[in-house]
């Protein structure tokens, strides 16, 4: 089969949305402001964790502008990831400060917010348990006493009392190891906060009602699991949801799950009129979907000779009020703590905690972060206790060619130690700059690590038009990350054989494209990409066998070039792709193709990891990175000296 | 009581009341939402806009203190459809990501530029610190800012 001439593809494609947003004329959702529009407010819980006595909401009603209230009655499902504990407003009971009680639609936001503050609750306040020690301890209350009873979506999590998901790995004899008389055996623990993503736009949606289904339009990395999620909370078939996704205002992970897209949908449905809802910058700091804080465990037995031969850890994740993200990401510890090096024997148990706090999310390497730095620092602390130069124990015991990852995934090639000795050549050309700290604390570090591709199911169609442009559809989503306005224009664009300008890229729209699993973890370039390259096949194939015959030419002998399909090696002598299209017009009807994409499924060793959504990871992404700070004692100012990357 | 001001170079009424972050009126009264509310508290500079030929984060300003005066937002800075030549360089240098942080930047950069058209690195890092980008892409915006700065 022909393909594509590679040194037609274009590179440093100028992004197609740089211009708008310059001129500030970019539409994201919280710019988007059609005619009747209502303004949403959400009335929040200010206790962590209460009974609820009564909720009355006639003096609301009476209130001016107010055109719909929304309450726990209005959305009976439950969503999750693992396990369906999640209500859309507090049921019965109130978990967390800042829960969803009900939710006001109104003319103006002030009226909104005012009719909101005038629905009567009434609570019974009950004892929070507000960090995880609290949660563990004996007789602590539970989160959710009725945790037994939930929806289990996924299979194998151990779980129990505030204990929401336990995932664990066990590979080999630990036991054996650290019971051996030739091994130091070093300790280390770390405990981390939450981080809140604070992207300048924040969650903001506007959703309207009409024809029996429901329009929601959001800023969102999900568009998919917004569709199937407001299905299950509203108790609707998800078929009655359409997503739209705007340009995104930043995201970096908050925007990986549904939030408050429901309260919208319901709010449209009862009014009749579109509804905005815009969180403020309070409620996103009270209820952002953080980075989860974190207390990392870790013990390894090495000999002196620097041979990891057992390795032990206990993660424990809190998830806030419910599960959520948090849930899933037990996973990681096996491919974060667990990563990178080479290990005789590993146990590793990474648990997610209820607590009366808000629900964590996703955010940037999501549990990666954390436990990278608590791998590194312990790392050194191995390297102190038996007296080996960091560097040196790390190019000797890096995952190579051959070796297994925590799960017993074999790796291939070397990559990890040749980046490591590009490091130190890197290193070597340019001196410290420790004299630039002054009198400033210094510090320097390398280090590796490992991530992945979060790769998992994508599709694309490509229409071919016959002015020789394309059309790509995709549920793919526009971050800032140049996926949608580079990436997928030049992919797209080289295997046909047509300039990126010519490659027209949909917004997301669940109504026009297939499912995708959402914009995250490096996925969309890999995995939309791919289903984009294989709807081209489609689309070429097509396009060859009609030229084939225009041309009297066999397909293998066409090359697709500058919008041309062309004989091979005799430039001129064929016809424009436009042409091929309004050809194929006449003779097979309009030129469409489409491709799938799914993970490619790597193995892990059987047996070895429970509770875990993942076993290996298909694509492993390594780094090293080596950086110089200066930080003043007084004031904590950072101020970084020198940074390299090897990636 | 109406307030009288220019914005964008037009005489414009506004009914709201007098508190009414400034913000607000130009984007929900007269639909220029190229300025952004992202923190309403003075701290991201995303709502930057020229007040009297001065940036000022407009969720700050009251709209009864506006009165006659002269307001200039991101959607001023192109002339007749073409944008500005800081406009252009940034463009150009592919600094832009998902684009939230850039109005504020822009006016900001706009006014410092006028007063120190020669501006070294620090000046011009020194002129962003009230204006925070989550993507995170201060290097390469100060390096097209300084490239401007070269070729003035």
């Amino acid at each position: 089969m022909a393909t594509a001439d590679p040194s037609g593809a274009v590179m440093n494609l100028p992004r197609r949305d740089a211009r708008d947003k310059l001129l500030g004329r970019t539409r994201y959702t919280v710019d988007r402001m059609p005619p009747r529009l209502l303004h949403a407010a959400v009335l929040r819980s200010e206790i962590a964790s209460a009974r609820i006595i009564r909720i009355d909401t006639t003096r609301a009603r009476r209130m001016p502008g107010v055109r719909a209230i929304a309450l726990a009655e209005d959305a009976p499902g439950m969503h999750g990831i693992g396990i369906a504990d999640h209500p859309l407003f507090a049921s019965g009971v109130i978990r967390f400060h800042g829960e969803q009680i009900a939710a006001v639609a109104a003319d103006t936001y002030e009226q909104a917010q005012a009719a909101a503050r005038a629905i009567e609750v009434e609570l019974e306040p009950l004892p929070p348990v507000l960090t995880m020690a609290d949660a563990l301890a004996p007789g602590a209350p539970l989160v959710h006493p009725d945790w037994k009873s939930y929806e289990i979506l996924f299979e194998g999590g151990a779980r129990g009392g505030n204990v929401a998901w336990e995932a664990t790995v066990i590979r080999g004899d630990t036991d054996a190891a650290f019971a051996r008389d030739d091994v130091v055996i070093v300790e280390s623990s770390f405990r981390v906060g939450r981080q809140n993503h604070v992207s300048l736009e924040g969650r903001a949606v506007v959703a309207t009602y009409e024809d029996g289904r429901y329009h929601i339009e959001t800023s969102t990395q999900v568009p998919w699991t917004v569709r199937n999620m407001t299905s299950k909370l509203l108790g609707v078939p998800a078929s009655q949801v359409h997503v739209t996704v705007p340009p995104v205002g930043g995201a970096f992970g908050q925007k990986f799950d549904c939030t408050l897209e429901p309260y919208a949908a319901i709010l449209a449905r009862k009014s009749g009129q579109p509804v905005r809802l815009v969180y403020s910058r309070q409620e996103e700091m009270l209820t952002c979907l953080c980075r989860e804080n974190a207390d990392i465990k870790i013990r390894s037995a090495v000999t002196k000779e620097g041979e990891i031969v057992g390795r032990e850890a206990v993660v424990l994740m809190d998830c806030g009020a419910y599960g959520g993200e948090q849930i899933f990401l037990t996973t990681m510890t096996a491919h974060t703590l667990g990563g990178n090096y080479k290990l005789g024997s590993i146990k590793l148990a990474t648990r997610a905690i209820y607590t009366n706090t808000p629900p964590n999310g996703a955010f940037r390497a999501c549990n990666g972060v954390y436990n990278t730095f608590a791998l590194e620092c312990h790392t050194d602390e191995i390297c102190e206790a038996i007296g080996m130069d960091p560097l040196e124990f790390k190019r000797r015991n890096v995952l190579g060619d051959g070796d297994l990852g925590a799960t017993g995934q074999v790796f291939e090639g070397d990559v990890l130690g040749p980046m490591l000795d590009r490091m130190e050549r890197l290193r070597e050309k340019s001196p410290s700059r420790k004299h630039l700290a002054g009198d400033r604390l210094y510090g320097r570090a390398t280090v590796v690590g490992t991530w992945f591709i979060f790769v998992g199911p994508s599709t694309a169609t490509i229409n071919l038009n016959a002015d020789g442009s394309a059309t790509l559809i995709t549920a793919g989503v526009e971050l800032g990350q140049g996926t949608m306005v580079q990436a997928l224009p030049q992919i797209v664009a080289h295997e046909l054989g047509i300039h990126p300008d010519d490659v027209v890229v949909r917004n997301a729209d669940t109504d026009a494209a297939g499912f995708d699993l959402g914009v995250g973890g490096g996925r969309t370039t890999v995995s939309v990409g791919a289903a984009s390259v294989a709807a081209a096949a489609d689309v070429r194939n097509k396009i060859l066998k009609i030229a084939s015959e225009l041309l009297q030419t066999p397909p293998d002998r066409l090359v697709l070039r500058d919008g041309r399909v062309e004989i091979a090696g005799i430039e001129g002598s064929g016809t424009t792709i436009a042409k091929v299209v309004q050809r194929a017009h006449q003779v097979t009807g309009p030129v469409v193709g489409s491709g799938s994409f799914a993970n490619p499924g790597a193995p892990a060793m059987p047996g070895c990891a429970a509770g875990h959504f993942i076993d290996a990871i298909d694509i492993p992404v390594f780094n090293v990175h080596d950086c110089e700070v200066a930080v003043d004692p007084e004031t904590g100012h950072v101020e970084i000296l020198s940074y390299k990357v090897v990636q | 009581m109406p307030t009288n001001l220019v914005i964008n170079g037009e005489d414009r009424i506004s009914s709201r009341g007098s508190m009414t972050p400034l913000i607000d009126v130009l984007r929900d009264e007269f639909f220029l939402t190229g300025a952004k509310v992202a923190c309403r508290e003075g701290v991201c500079g995303a709502c930057t806009v020229h007040l009297d030929g001065r940036p000022v984060v407009s969720c700050l300003v009251p709209l009864g203190t506006v009165e006659g005066r002269d307001v200039r937002t991101v959607e001023s800075l192109a002339v007749a459809g073409e944008p500005s030549p800081l406009q252009l360089i940034m463009e150009e240098h592919d600094v832009v990501q998902c684009g939230m942080c850039f109005p504020g930047i822009l006016m900001v950069l706009t006014s410092f530029f006028q007063e120190r058209p020669h501006a070294e690195r620090d000046e011009i890092k020194a002129a962003l610190v009230g204006n925070i980008c989550r993507c995170t892409g201060y290097e390469r915006l100060v390096d097209a800012a300084v490239a401007l700065a070269r070729r003035s």
